[in-house]
């Protein structure tokens, strides 16, 4: 009777106050923030004396945010595309092969997700200082890539997984190439799961901030890495602006997740 | 067999030391509707997948109008095939999933149409270009999957169990419709099941597989009335089996001793076999004369068990040291009216109807 | 035979360049993972001399030893908070109506998706001396003054579980769904009370979960970066800060080295353990 909602009697009653609490626990942070961005206090005092756009301006105005989310988007953008690319030959080979190992491999593809970042950022770090990468593109795309691919290789390893091979088998027997077969084929079939990966790529990136820092030069700055030095000099309203933008994005983002989940499945 | 179309020459395939199939070696007639049977694991998907390309023999060939196949790649081979899984194209239409191997081979745009069409009529699904698969019963999913396989007219199509995700009566209907199919294209047939109604209702020739190996080719009558082997023999009809030794033999026939002591002469016999050995005895229910009381039948038992099964009654004769004789007699048979369990009868049967199969040795 | 002709069909057969897709992802990994992880491993070991002094070092000093045993106990604090209160949560969502559940999930992942230097600069905000949670508990008559509620590990630890908990509910809601109701259901009927249902039948059934979330919530929370160093002020460090710190306020390669050291030692410890104890795949 634990598990019938309609029979837990008074305990339902604790179990929905508990979760409406968490609720809020989770979502007052967020709309506090985007409330606070609008008021005018300096020192962030709530309620707001009085309303404003002007943190909305000042973070238009210094072209440092700008230019920072600019690479930021750049940086995700180069991300998403090879962590998708790599992640599906990775995913192909790894549900296709059959060959010992294979676990293993799968699992050490997987590691970088879930060590402390801090140790690869360090590490890296000291690789690109003596390679001379260190505050470069590729450094940040490479840092960048270890973390997000095991979201695509996840993702897509899932999708493939629920695909039916005979399917890319009846292409090929209809006369297309193997690799013809698998980008007119199993690519739009799976097409859900390459949306995942390319979602969970871009925002691993997008939002990472660890490696960043470790990877920025004064020149090179992504949108996280500049909150963080803000952050770390005061605690200025114009970082609830950049913060409320960035909350505005995920939705956006959510949005859009759930309107390809609702749309053509198999 | 007219002159050679599909010839498949001493294939063969393992995996590590695990052999899948020995020396399957067969000759198809163009237009010939084909059937491999067998149960699981007796390497008859596994010698279509070889044909498909799928998979490379370790060892033989296959010749396609005189020219071997095995060099060329699976898209390259224009065959036919219809999967035992529903393989349709989930993000595309129906039409869009019959066009794709015409639009492969890039075909002009206005015969694409005119064939697609042509194919959905084929398999009476006109009206359906524009439904998507998931919309769409299994029965109907694989009609679309084989006009997609025959749509680009290829010689050979290959079929792998493909009803076997249907319940009995749609199989029933689809099988119907195969065979029109296959009377309307002349197209040449590889169809692989391991039902044997099945495999007698479409074929034109059934090749028996049992442990990677084809046992025996014939037309469903001839593997009936002369199975080759005891595998053949169970897995074709319904039969009994009974231990008998070897009295004399001229290595074709056989002279038998059963086990209550009578003697049977002239039983066809497979193998070589000298006096004293042992083999089973094949008797067809239907072929076995059961009679009331201790007659002068060559087996004398007791009735089990009567079971009434429509147009026929099916009688399980007990016998000392027998595993129990199925007997298959039709409904309303006069003499055996009321027979009930208890009672005493005899079994006879005519030598020509009967085959002994070789034993190996008692260990 | 199907079976036979699946796997042939995709492994032993024909055209297997599957290890060649893979040569992108392992040149990835094993240059810009492993090599550099285990040349940082090799300098704390060898800078600023060849030898053990650094790990003498660091587990020698009260300083250092502190900072493990921070590192621990808001790592073990986190992880109880986390478990307490996203059971409940986790419990509820899988058993609610669809309608209910999908809007709780909605913000779960709105929370967990909302970038993690928003949300640890909310709570900043909130917690900071003239922060809206002390003015309103000073509002209501709780408090006279303004409780320290940042820069000190009690911030550090509401910042950490504010983020860990999606990480505990979302695969424990997984792990309840797919317990089957009539099981409980056959317990009442067997007699058992609400108490000894769930103590005896849906706690033991859903404890490789809880088990699984538990661990995940303790390994992440023991390597996190930002939110301590955000929310914990300098004095209250931890270990992942402590890396970074050597390395790039101290630029020592060789402490940092051995500090990066311990916590992939404790981390890959602890995920070995999952592995051996707690695998979904092997309980299922």
């Amino acid at each position: 009777m634990l598990l019938d909602f309609d029979k837990l009697g008074a305990l339902r009653g604790v179990l929905i106050g508990i979760t409406v609490a968490v609720c809020l626990f989770l979502i007052l942070p967020i709309v506090f923030i985007a409330a606070l961005s609008f008021g005018s206090s300096q020192w962030l005092i709530f309620p707001p004396p009085s309303w404003t756009f002007r943190w909305y301006h000042d973070l238009f105005a210094d072209p440092r945010w700008f230019y920072a989310a600019l690479t930021s988007l750049k940086i995700a953008a180069i991300v998403t595309v090879l962590s998708v690319v790599i992640g599906f030959l990775t995913a192909l080979g790894l549900n296709r092969g059959r060959f010992p190992g294979r676990d293993a491999l799968r699992a050490l593809f997987l590691t970088p997700m879930i060590l402390p970042v801090v140790v690869l950022a360090v590490a890296l770090y000291a690789l690109f200082l003596k390679l001379g990468l260190a505050g470069t593109t590729f450094a940040f795309v490479v840092a960048h890539l270890l973390i997000a691919l095991p979201f695509s290789i996840i993702s897509i390893g899932n999708a493939l997984e629920g695909f039916d091979k005979s399917i890319e088998d009846a292409a090929i027997l209809c006369g297309a190439s193997p690799w013809e077969a698998r980008l007119r084929v199993t690519v739009p079939a799976i097409s859900h799961g390459i949306f995942a990966a390319a979602v969970f790529s871009f925002l691993a990136s997008w939002d990472e901030v660890v490696l960043a820092i470790f990877m920025a030069s004064p020149t090179l700055q992504t949108l996280p890495v500049k909150i963080w030095t803000t952050l770390r000099q005061d605690l200025t309203p114009v970082i609830a602006a950049a913060s409320t933008l960035l909350i505005a994005f995920t939705i956006l983002l959510m949005i859009l997740a759930a309107l390809v989940r609702k749309g053509p499945k198999t | 067999m007219s002159e050679p179309f599909l010839n498949i020459r001493g294939i063969r395939k393992t995996f590590g030391s695990f052999t899948a199939v020995r020396d399957v070696t067969m000759d198809i007639a163009q237009g010939e509707f084909m059937t491999f049977l067998g149960p699981s694991g007796s390497g008859k998907s596994t010698t279509l997948y070889i044909l498909a390309g799928f998979q490379d023999p370790s060892g033989g060939d296959i010749f396609l109008d005189g020219r071997s196949l095995l060099a060329t790649p699976s898209h390259r081979r224009n065959i036919g095939m219809v999967f035992q899984r529903y393989t349709l194209f989930p993000h595309l239409t129906v039409g869009e999933n019959v066009a794709f191997p015409l639009r492969i081979r890039r075909r002009p745009q206005a015969e694409i149409a005119e064939r697609v069409r042509a194919a959905l009529k084929l398999v009476r699904l006109e009206g359906f270009e524009d439904r998507k698969p998931a919309n769409m019963s299994g029965g109907q999913q694989q009609r679309v999957a084989l006009a997609r396989a025959l749509v680009y007219n290829p010689p050979v199509l290959l079929m792998d169990e493909p009803l076997s995700a249907l319940d009995k009566k749609l199989r029933e209907e689809i099988q119907f419709e195969i065979r029109r199919i296959h009377q309307e294209t002349g197209v040449t047939i590889l169809y692989v099941t391991h039902d044997q109604e099945e495999a007698l209702r479409l074929s034109d020739r059934i090749a028996v597989f049992s442990q990677g190996e084809i046992d025996q080719i014939g037309t469903g009558p001839e593997l009936y009335a002369a199975p080759a082997t005891r595998f053949v023999a169970e897995f074709i009809g319904d039969s009994n089996f009974i231990e008998t030794s070897i009295v004399s033999t001229d290595g074709r026939q056989a002279r038998l001793v059963l086990p209550g002591g009578a003697m049977i002469d002239g039983v066809p016999l497979h193998g070589a076999a000298s006096p004293g050995g042992r083999a089973a005895l094949l008797l067809r229910p239907e072929r076995i004369d059961l009679q009331r009381g201790e007659g002068e039948g060559a087996l004398a038992g007791e009735v089990y068990d009567v079971t009434f099964l429509g147009n026929n009654v099916h009688v399980l004769v007990g016998m000392n040291d027998v595993a129990p004789v199925s007997v298959r007699i039709p409904f309303g048979h006069a003499a055996l009216a009321g027979l009930t369990p208890g009672e005493r009868v005899s079994l006879r049967f005519n030598a020509a109807d009967t085959h002994a199969f070789l034993e190996p040795p008692a260990a | 035979m199907a079976l036979w002709a699946t796997a042939g069909a995709t492994g032993n057969g024909k055209r297997d360049g599957s290890l060649g897709y893979l040569v992108p992802a392992l040149l990835l990994v094993v240059i810009f993972f492993i090599i550099p992880v285990l040349m940082l491993l090799l300098r704390s070991v060898l800078e600023p001399e060849p030898g053990l002094q650094n790990y003498a070092t660091l587990l020698g000093s009260t300083t250092y030893l502190r900072i493990f045993l921070n590192t621990f106990i808001v790592a073990a604090v986190v992880t109880i908070l986390s478990v307490s209160i996203g059971y409940p949560v986790a419990w509820l969502l899988a058993i609610m109506p669809e309608k209910w559940s999908r809007l709780v999930l909605a913000i779960i992942i709105l929370s967990m998706w909302t970038n993690l230097l928003a949300r640890t600069y909310a709570w900043m905000v909130l917690l900071q001396r003239t922060g809206v949670i002390n003015k309103t508990l000073m509002g209501l008559g709780l408090i006279d003054a303004p409780l320290p509620l940042v820069n000190n590990l009690v911030g550090v630890t509401i910042g950490m579980t504010y983020i860990m908990l999606p990480f505990v509910i979302l695969p424990l809601m997984g792990v309840i769904r797919a317990i089957d109701p009539g099981i409980l259901r056959a317990a009442a009927l067997c007699g058992a009370g609400r108490l000894q249902c769930f103590l005896r039948v849906l706690l033991p059934l859903s404890l490789p979960g809880v088990a699984a979330g538990a661990l995940m919530v303790f390994v992440m929370s023991l390597g996190y970066f930002v939110t301590p160093a955000l929310l914990g002020g300098t004095s209250n460090m931890m270990l992942a800060e402590l890396v970074a710190q050597f390395v790039q306020s101290l630029v020592n390669w060789g402490m940092g080295g051995a500090a990066a050291l311990v916590l992939l030692v404790v981390t890959l410890a602890l995920y070995a353990v999952q592995l051996r104890y707690f695998n979904p795949n092997a309980a299922r």
